[in-house]
């Protein structure tokens, strides 16, 4: 059996985000250098003309004059004009990443109101301003949950079965995630039932049926071109009366601008009542993102996100981006092929890997 | 599809048109508005900053004067799209027996974008096999094999085989018949060493004459690495890129293949068989622009009607004559198609044009009731639907007969004098040889002008 240590986390961690982090440091390094830079001429200046730096605090009256011009030279403040020069610097730097311009934006703005007008000690502005851009996108991203103590706390409230619908477009790997989530429930020690509700694309029954028997899991089925939402609720009933705490429901991938499409994964959704709906994604994904979040959002109001093919690049900005769009969190990365490659999606490590 | 960047940046054109005066502030807003736009459709950030810089050195170049200025900038921005999408490069098919492969991540549409190729060489006459050499996703197989049949081609897989090579072995000797192969593989990354040592041991073994990637429309930044990556580890021919319908807008894949020299051979729009189209640069940023692409609408309906009819089509079309029949026939290729709303952007005009969106999607349900309401005729009626309009009893008559409302009939009927008087002013134009320009330009004026269509 699986204990809950030897689940895989952050296989990847290590090269996912090494290039943003690197690019991190080094746009603050500069920022920091640039001012000291002009704070340390500014200095020089003032002290050939003699004049009296512009402010002076209290404690500064008692000391020397080489003492007031040392805190001068180690205290600054950054310009809005200054701001808006680097400011661009990171706008590339995190739209090359993957962030969706929107959401530049927003990091932007917020990073701005943050950091000008504060006093900032010349040794710190490095770390200041680091840790400035680490709350701001901390900020965005929302806190995940762990969805096996919603389950328990649906399970000692009531006997109906936990309902989770999976969601996406085509291809971002929802069926392969499902058989995932299953093997990770299974390890939480809760068995689950999957409802083969995409009767669309050509042989998705079988392939959920593989998964099945390889996880020794109950898949529900009906014929191809038959009603997701049927699909759905048979496994429910199947799930109700086998006393089985978890039912998955896979769906067909759907662009989200087909309105019909997204008219029946509102249908589905209103048959099943699920208590909690999945937003699949996929973390090479770029300004579409957004969009791809916010219809699935507005059609069935997802409660969370799962980011897949995370291997595949080691550019982290989607999870920012999809995280703005919805305001809802990421729960786990999908990092490869097996069952076992499901990360937990942990907010700190996300921003410790950027080096904030 | 791709209305939203289209719109960006048609709005950026017409405001260089529009701009009396060129000062910095005005160029400033311009260049952040493009920036934007090209951003958000995953264009390279490098890119897009170079081609910022370029066209701000023109505009703020004092040896170009006034209006000659906006007309430079506008030539230069069109010119600059056009070489970020690259050069016009079509698959073109070998005399000898064609192995076209397709590569790609997992999830990019590949299984799929095999059957949407085949169909389309099966349609032009060629006689197509698709073979399934991806052993390792649950069920690959599987749909390959659903795909063929619902679509009636020939396919090659084998669901217990677990080894790519040896399958291929197999079923070598029965493709002989067959001058297009189309091979499916198995959805990889670049970095996992044990797909690519399989790939080039299949490489090594088919020797295919097309190697082809498959990649998303929706990819973001991570585009050009993954271009550069597969084209250093195996010899790419060409790209296919897929999920082109929806908002992405594929500004990522089709720079990164433009960066990367790979050529651009198709791009598919959407789930059903016939969503598969060659990439034409120069065509594809005309649509863009909103200029409208008579040239891709032309070949799609070339390649769903049969010769025979269109002929007597194209006849009655000479003639600026054409019976209810007619109407029914070519809404339904319309349908076909892959429906209204794929061919409104292809027709010059009507990009900008107020269609309400509902009218787009209840074609369907109306072709259906349409084709009861034909039966509901006589033949004189059919051939002069006048007459109903003329004794409107006949139209109550025709309702009962088909078991709809009056006000379907006459809808029909609006559909036919539409079309009517489209081919009466248009007939002298022949359709069969394509459009130039100047053809065109005149067509979308006249579009334009329609603002509102009621069907």
């Amino acid at each position: 059996m699986f204990t809950k240590k030897s689940y895989k986390r952050a296989k990847h961690g290590k090269s996912m985000f090494k290039f943003l982090r690197e690019k991190i440091s080094g746009w603050a390094k500069k920022l920091s250098k640039e001012e000291a830079k002009k704070q340390e001429i500014k200095a020089e200046t003032r002290e050939k003309a003699g004049k009296k730096p512009r402010k002076i605090e209290v404690s500064e009256k008692k000391e020397g004059f080489f003492e007031k011009i040392k805190t001068k030279i180690s205290k600054t403040e950054i310009s809005e004009e200054d701001f808006n020069r680097y400011s661009d610097d990171l706008q590339n730097l995190l739209l090359e990443n993957n962030v969706a311009y929107t959401a530049v934006e927003k990091i932007i703005w917020e990073l701005k109101r943050r950091v000008l007008g504060r006093e900032f000690l010349k040794d710190e502005i490095e770390s200041e301003i680091k840790a400035s851009l680490r709350d701001t996108i901390e900020e965005i991203i929302m806190n995940p949950f762990d969805i096996s103590f919603k389950i328990a706390e649906k399970q000692a409230n009531s006997k109906e079965p936990y309902i989770i619908l999976f969601v996406g477009i085509n291809g971002t790997g929802k069926t392969t995630t499902i058989a995932k989530v299953a093997e990770y429930l299974k390890d939480k020690r809760l068995s689950s039932v999957i409802a083969a509700a995409d009767t669309f694309r050509a042989a998705s029954i079988e392939q959920l049926k593989k998964h099945g028997e390889k996880l020794n899991v109950k898949i529900i089925s009906q014929q191809y071109g038959s009603d997701p939402a049927a699909v759905g609720f048979d496994a429910i009933s199947y799930a109700k009366k086998n006393h089985i705490p978890v039912v998955l429901i896979d769906t067909a991938g759907r662009m989200h601008t087909a309105k019909n499409l997204m008219k029946e994964i509102e249908k589905i959704s209103n048959v099943c009542k699920p208590d909690l709906k999945l937003f699949i994604g996929e973390s090479i994904t770029g300004n579409d993102s957004v969009e791809q979040a916010e219809s699935f959002n507005e059609a069935v109001g997802i409660d969370g996100i799962i980011l897949t093919k995370a291997d595949v690049d080691e550019k982290g900005g989607t999870a920012v981006s999809v995280s703005y769009a919805t305001r809802r969190p990421v729960l786990f990365l999908g990092t490869g092929q097996e069952y076992r490659d499901l990360e937990l999606f942990d907010k700190r490590k996300f921003t410790e890997k950027l080096g904030l | 599809m791709l209305e939203k960047l289209g719109d960006l940046l048609r709005r950026t054109t017409n405001k260089i048109a529009n701009a009396i005066f060129l000062d910095k502030d005005m160029v400033d807003s311009i260049i952040k508005d493009l920036q934007r736009a090209l951003i958000e459709a995953d264009v390279n950030v490098l890119l897009v900053k170079e081609l910022s810089e370029k066209i701000r050195k023109t505009a703020m170049d004092e040896r170009i004067k006034g209006i000659e200025k906006k007309e430079h900038i506008i030539k230069l921005l069109h010119d600059e799209l056009a070489r970020i999408l690259g050069e016009y490069k079509p698959l073109e098919l070998k005399k000898t027996q064609n192995r076209i492969m397709l590569l790609g991540l997992y999830g990019a549409g590949k299984t799929t974008t095999i059957a949407k190729l085949g169909n389309y060489y099966a349609k032009r006459g060629n006689k197509a096999a698709l073979v399934g050499l991806d052993v390792y996703r649950p069920a690959a197989p599987e749909q390959l094999k659903q795909l063929a049949e619902r679509n009636h081609l020939n396919c090659f897989v084998d669901m217990k085989e677990k080894n790519a090579v040896n399958l291929w072995k197999s079923c070598e000797k029965q493709l002989k018949d067959y001058n297009v192969v189309v091979i499916d593989t198995a959805g990889r990354h670049t970095l996992d060493k044990e797909l690519i040592e399989e790939i080039k041991a299949l490489d090594r073994e088919i020797r295919p004459t097309e190697t082809i990637l498959v990649m998303p429309a929706d990819i973001g930044q991570a585009a050009k690495k993954q271009a550069q990556e597969f084209l250093q580890a195996l010899k790419i021919s060409g790209v296919i890129i897929t999920r082109m319908d929806s908002t992405a807008k594929g500004g990522g894949a089709l720079t990164a293949c433009a960066e990367t020299k790979a050529p651009v051979y198709f791009i598919t729009t959407g789930e059903k068989i016939n969503d598969i189209e060659e990439f034409n640069p120069s065509s594809f940023l005309s649509r863009l622009l909103g200029m409208g692409d008579l040239e891709a609408l032309m070949e799609k309906i070339r390649s769903v009607t049969d010769e025979k009819k269109q002929e007597k089509m194209q006849q009655q079309i000479a003639e600026g004559k054409l019976s209810l029949e007619d109407v029914i026939e070519q809404v339904r290729s319309m349908n076909s198609l892959g429906g209204f709303e794929k061919i409104k952007s292809m027709i010059p005009g009507f990009g900008s044009a107020k269609i309400p969106d509902n009218v787009l999607e209840s074609q369907e349900a109306k072709l259906a009731k349409w084709e009861h309401i034909l039966k509901s005729m006589t033949r004189e009626e059919k051939e002069n639907p006048e007459l109903l309009e003329k004794q409107t009893s006949r139209i109550s008559r025709v309702a009962q007969g088909a078991g709809v409302h009056g006000s379907d009939v006459r809808s029909l009927l609006k559909q036919y004098r539409l079309l009517n008087e489209m081919v009466k002013s248009g007939s002298g134009m022949d359709m069969s040889k394509g459009l130039d320009q100047r053809q065109m330009q005149k067509l979308a004026k006249k579009f334009g002008k329609i603002k509102k269509i009621r069907f």
